[in-house]
């Protein structure tokens, strides 16, 4: 009986991590703190959820997979993911080894500005913990944030918050 | 591998808001609790504040932002000292989830860089937590008269030749010469404090 647990608790791990892409197919921009708050604009996205992470950080690499399969579970629903890094722009082959792991095949960024001009262009509220969640709507207003590690349960709750308040229909008597 | 200087939060999820801790102005809480230090002995901020203000930094052994850090840490601390300011550096980290973190390798830290000044366990977490601090290395200075006049980074860059401005050390020599700080606050990116659960 254990074994038939020990076995659907591996399962259920393995589920829990996406399918690793070719590093080839990693794209990794050096961006600032402006060339993020524009990608935030221009995504066309219902929700957009920006995550500051590092290889380094434990907290960043255990909370991955829940990010990465939220990001997969509500891509045709209009969330954009944003994932930013902030290794040393000189670990880029590292950043892009890792996010090949995790299955990461959409556009993602590392950090290229120092620390405070870089901070204070993302939101005054950030502290420089990482990891950090920002979660925006459509028009680029800023609907959560925390500092922190996080499951998938709360980034999806936090996205559908996003979404379903734009799903919600705009007017009319019917 | 080369380590960003983004601040890890090991705990859960929190909001920013209660991250911040002190404000500048406000005085030192927990001033009396007794820590143990890498000399066996047990110390408080209280017993080491100086008569020119007083240098409280949380910091620990396994944090790449230390490390690349650690020098600075260890130079300005022992310049701090020697200028009059009462300088302690504590570590809040949890070691059972950053072995590194433990005694042994805190004693053998401040021997290696050659803290003059104490090195304590902060074996609740719970001085960290009345600071509001998150990360490490993170600075508070209290001025002569217990005041906070600067909290943040120790200076801009983790990369010691790329470093423009001394944050820490400018704010030192202006607390010792009684003038303002020229920058009283700064953010920076490190390793999070990964506090020990409470009980």
């Amino acid at each position: 009986m254990a074994g038939v647990f020990l076995g659907l608790s591996v399962m259920l791990m393995s589920c829990e991590r996406t399918k690793s892409v070719p590093v080839e197919n990693v794209r990794v921009t050096p961006v600032t703190s402006a060339d993020v708050q524009r990608a935030i604009h221009d995504s066309g996205g219902k929700a957009v959820l920006v995550n500051m992470w590092a290889t380094w950080c434990g907290p960043c690499r255990e909370e991955f997979p829940g990010l990465v399969r939220v990001a997969r579970k509500y891509e045709g629903q209009g969330l954009k993911v944003l994932l930013v890094s902030a290794d040393d722009s000189a670990d880029i082959a590292v950043v892009k080894k890792f996010l090949s792991e995790e299955g990461v095949d959409f556009p993602a960024y590392i950090k290229a500005e120092k620390d405070q001009p870089f901070i204070d262009g993302l939101g005054k509220q950030w502290t420089g913990a990482l990891p950090a969640t920002f979660i925006y709507d459509s028009s680029g207003k800023l609907h959560d944030f925390w500092e922190g590690e996080a499951t998938f349960n709360v980034f999806e709750q936090k996205v559908v918050e996003v979404l379903g308040k734009q799903a919600k229909p705009t007017g009319g008597n019917s | 591998m080369k380590r960003g200087s983004f601040v890890v939060l090991a705990a859960s999820m929190t909001m920013a808001a209660s991250a911040f801790g002190l404000n500048i102005g406000d005085k030192a809480p927990s001033t009396g609790v007794k820590m143990k230090g890498v000399d066996g002995h047990e110390v408080s901020i209280a017993d080491v504040a100086g008569k020119e203000g007083t240098l409280v930094l949380f910091s620990c052994n396994h944090c790449p932002f230390v490390k690349a850090w650690q020098d600075r840490i260890a130079s300005v601390g022992n310049a701090a000292k020697g200028k009059g300011v009462g300088v302690i550096v504590i570590n809040s980290n949890d070691p059972a989830d950053y072995p590194e973190d433990n005694f042994a390798e805190m004693q053998k830290r401040a021997q290696q860089l050659g803290f003059t000044f104490p090195y304590v366990v902060d074996a609740t977490s719970d001085v960290a937590r009345a600071f509001g601090a998150t990360r490490t290395p993170e600075a508070f200075l209290f001025d002569k008269d217990g005041k906070l006049v600067y909290h943040g980074a120790i200076d801009d860059s983790q990369k010691a030749d790329q470093v423009e401005k001394h944050f820490l050390q400018d704010a030192v020599e202006a607390a010792v010469a009684g003038k303002a700080v020229p920058v009283a606050e700064t953010k920076f990116v490190g390793c999070g404090i990964k506090f020990r659960t409470k009980t």
